[in-house]
């Protein structure tokens, strides 16, 4: 093999460029400033496309990323030997510590740099769905239409997002360093990373691939922060990442060929990625050290349960209830209510599980929801009473908007009802 | 064998917005549709082109810039290529992965071999 086979022959890691342009936007945006993010971004754009100049026809250079990072970098530098920027940025750039010209994209500094970007994108004055985009662009290196496809949303109202993301960086003068109370910070970046995931993991949206990606992201993202010494107090991104990785090694179980949705309850067990599940009782173990009841690690509790039983029958199902009890005492929610009464149903009997169900819609919207009325109509199912179910997948489909769901429940109503 | 210039047309920065994940998966594929003709000997040069540049004529006996095109389509690469007729190189050309971006166009144009001029 010649020189220049051997070259080319060198292969990129998966999602290589969408992962490196979100470590040099953040290292980039120290140097010239959290309210230039945009100039950042554009900034790695330029680097990318050089790339793809170079490596389409040399080969991809030994290490691409010390190719990229240097071009970054210099890129970085033109822009600001430019005298109109140079004013503009120079206020922002603590001239002491920080000089550009010196910069080593060691791993430490992406690290590090990459977790004050998120806690940026998460500053509280942003709205949810501007950190949420704010994070997939800066961080992940998403695209808007591939960020638009997966949100089922437009272009334009991803931008504007992003615009006005951006504008609160800008307005409120958000720093670009870790917290000093980072315990406040960090239920936020929390938060939006499990969004994010719940955005992924959400069987009512479309487009598959992306949606897996956006997961592995979250967990990617939650790493960081496990990962990082700043943080004292970890034991509630312990407990996310182990809720997260639980969840996502159904993730392959849980579609048909026709890409429905296949319940917990008929899912091929077999399926179930068994190193996502390791990892996520390694982490499980590393939160429950905390001696701190959080939600997420009742969840994650939860989780595992379901991950660690045999079948769906053989699931502790009175660890799950008395876990969904301890979690109502942190927090009431209609949701957690509903995926405590199947719970119930399985330790107390379908009967108890109604009344329950019933107590719930009383109190709350939840009976606006098509799920409430599937599980309802599970119940009603088991009890043999045939006419209450098939009114209550009616009602479900009455309230479903999207087709899989809705083909999943007209399966269900014709498995009942084979001539209707 | 006969010699080919493929010119590829698009719009002004055709890449500027793909993503991140496109543009790695351009290079993958585009990549490796150059080097397998290069490794057969087919691709005897391939290069993109700068977006800037300069249009030259002459008019009222000076060197002039422009007229320049009114559409924004440029030139933004090429590729040298040997095949055995226009046929072979259409067939050739159609099995870039480029074409999958929707941005591209590409025109194939037979090189005249006329004696004595190089």
């Amino acid at each position: 093999m010649s020189d220049s086979n051997k070259k080319q022959s060198r292969e990129l890691a998966e999602h290589f460029f969408r992962t490196e342009y979100g470590k040099i936007v953040s290292v980039i945006t120290r140097y010239i400033g959290v309210n230039n993010v945009e100039t950042a971004e554009d900034i790695v754009q330029e680097a990318l496309l050089k790339a793809v100049d170079h490596w389409q026809q040399n080969g991809i250079p030994e290490n691409p990323e010390a190719w990229l990072y240097t071009t970054a970098k210099n890129i970085t530098l033109n822009i600001l030997k430019r005298k109109k920027y140079l004013t503009k940025y120079q206020l922002e750039v603590n001239r002491d510590a920080l000089k550009l010209e010196q910069l080593q994209f060691s791993n430490e500094v992406i690290l590090d740099e990459q977790l004050k970007m998120m806690f940026a994108c998460c500053h509280p004055s942003i709205s949810e769905n501007s950190q949420i985009a704010l994070i997939l662009k800066l961080l992940c290196g998403f695209s808007i239409p591939e960020i638009a496809n997966a949100f089922f949303a437009t272009n334009h109202t991803i931008n504007k997002r992003l615009v006005r993301g951006r504008k609160q960086l800008r307005e409120n003068k958000v720093s670009f360093e870790i917290p000093k109370k980072i315990d406040a910070h960090l239920a936020i970046v929390l938060k939006t990373i499990y969004l994010l995931f719940n955005e992924g993991y959400s069987p009512t949206q479309q487009n598959e691939l992306i949606r897996i990606d956006f997961c592995l992201e979250a967990i990617r993202l939650a790493k960081l922060l496990v990962d990082n010494t700043s943080i004292k107090e970890k034991t509630d991104c312990y407990a996310l990442l182990a809720l997260m990785e639980f969840n996502a090694s159904r993730f392959k179980a849980r579609m048909n060929i026709d890409k429905s949705i296949i319940e917990m309850e008929k899912q091929d067990r077999s399926k179930w990625n068994k190193e996502l599940i390791n990892s996520g009782t390694q982490y499980l173990n590393q939160a429950m050290k905390g001696n701190q009841i959080s939600k997420y690690l009742i969840l994650a509790t939860i989780s595992a349960n379901h991950c660690i039983a045999k079948s769906f029958d053989d699931t502790n199902w009175a660890a799950i209830l008395s876990l969904y009890d301890t979690f109502l005492e942190l927090e009431d929610s209609p949701t957690i209510r509903m995926n405590r009464a199947v719970a119930l149903s399985k330790v107390k009997g379908t009967k108890k599980a109604i009344t329950e169900l019933k107590k719930i819609e009383l109190n709350s919207d939840i009976g606006e929801h098509p799920m409430y009325h599937v599980v309802l109509a599970e119940f009603f199912k088991e009890e043999n009473d045939l006419s209450k179910t098939i009114k209550h997948f009616k009602k479900a489909i009455s309230l479903t908007k999207n087709e899989r769901d809705l083909k999943l429940l007209e399966k269900k109503l014709i498995a009942i009802v084979p001539i209707s | 064998m006969k010699e080919f210039m493929l010119f590829i047309r698009s719009e002004e920065s055709p890449k500027a917005n793909l993503s991140p994940e496109q543009l790695q998966q351009h290079i993958e594929k585009v990549g490796s549709f150059i080097k397998q003709l290069s490794d057969e000997g087919r691709m005897k040069s391939a290069q993109p082109l700068e977006m800037e540049g300069r249009m030259l004529s002459y008019k009222n006996g000076k060197i002039v810039d422009g007229p320049y095109n009114e559409t924004k389509e440029v030139i933004s690469g090429y590729y040298h290529l040997l095949a055995n007729d226009l046929e072979e190189a259409i067939e050739i050309t159609k099995g870039d992965p480029r074409f999958e971006e929707g941005i591209w166009r590409v025109e194939i144009r037979p090189i005249k071999k006329v004696e004595g001029i190089n």
